[in-house]
């Protein structure tokens, strides 16, 4: 049963040779490249797509925090196409994997962090003590603002892994179980099957909502940061 | 849990690095956003000068009576 449920979860490999190289850049086909100075309707609706995105996300930022809107707008890109090809059957989600967000999260959060030290080091020494707190407490409360700041790369990672396998297991638990009540009772089948529509329609949602959240809160620690 | 097993980690990691940071960049970098194109103002007119109003015959000079 354990073994059962977690299989889809396995990094990928056929035949020795390591395909989720492969599945990782599949999302990149689904947007193709620009040529042409009037485009086709596909890549026409991702570019305004793309441009309502950005605009939203970059009007926080200023001049410097700007110059990360390449970065931002292929990261959300990446994380949204990828959670939503996760949701075919029997398909590999790459960003279920803890490897995958370690590796997004811990670099993009450094680079903010980097770059507050570089530019505005007493404004981003500074964050770690919030003002008007009495002085017995400051050391107490520096501690506690350096654990909040090194756990947030963890916290990106951790949250965008679990909110994913969890939706991805709810799935097939849930349409396992539609399934072994089939040829038990076929009304609480329907109420099973209404129960897993429902639950797809929110995965829709929280492919979505995932790459944002993961997006906004990196330009925010930008935001923080330049 | 499949996850946690670090022998794959490497590989995972390294494809995403060239995905996210190579691939979706070249292909979004090539985006463009045209400007608005502005309206150009309607050029007025210049006034037609009193001696061009009318076309008179010494304006064809291989139609006069020579």
């Amino acid at each position: 049963m354990n073994e059962n449920l977690f299989s889809s979860f396995i990094t990928p490999v056929m035949m020795g040779l390591p395909i989720v190289i492969v599945i990782v850049m599949f999302p990149s086909i689904m947007f193709p490249s620009p040529n042409r100075l009037i485009n086709n309707r596909l890549i026409s609706i991702q570019q305004w797509l793309v441009q309502l995105t950005s605009k939203q996300m970059l009007v926080i930022h200023n001049q410097k925090g700007q110059t990360w809107a390449l970065m931002l707008m292929s990261l959300i890109l990446f994380i949204g196409s990828t959670n939503l090809l996760g949701l075919l059957p029997h398909s590999f989600t790459p960003t279920t994997q803890l490897s995958l967000n370690l590796g997004m999260a811990i670099p993009l959060w450094a680079g903010t962090v980097i770059t507050g030290f570089r530019y505005k080091t007493k404004a981003s020494l500074a964050h770690f003590l919030p003002q008007g707190t009495p002085l017995p407490l400051i050391p107490m409360l520096i501690i506690i603002e350096t654990i909040s700041l090194f756990i947030q790369p963890m916290a990106l990672a951790v949250r965008l892994t679990a909110n994913i396998t969890a939706g991805h297991l709810l799935i097939h638990l849930i349409g396992g179980a539609t399934l072994a009540l089939m040829n038990i009772s076929a009304p609480t089948a329907m109420v099973t099957f209404m129960i897993l529509i429902l639950l797809t329609i929110l995965e829709f949602a929280v492919a979505l909502i995932q790459a944002y959240v993961f997006t906004l809160l990196v330009s925010l620690y930008l935001h923080d940061n330049t | 849990m499949p996850q946690l097993d670090t022998s794959t980690w490497s590989i995972t990691i390294l494809s995403m690095i060239i995905t996210l940071f190579l691939v979706f960049q070249l292909k979004v970098s090539k985006y463009y956003f045209p400007e608005d194109p502005k309206p150009t103002l309607v050029a007025t007119p210049k006034p037609v000068t009193p001696w061009e109003k009318k076309w008179t015959k010494i304006y064809f000079p291989l139609l006069l009576p020579l």
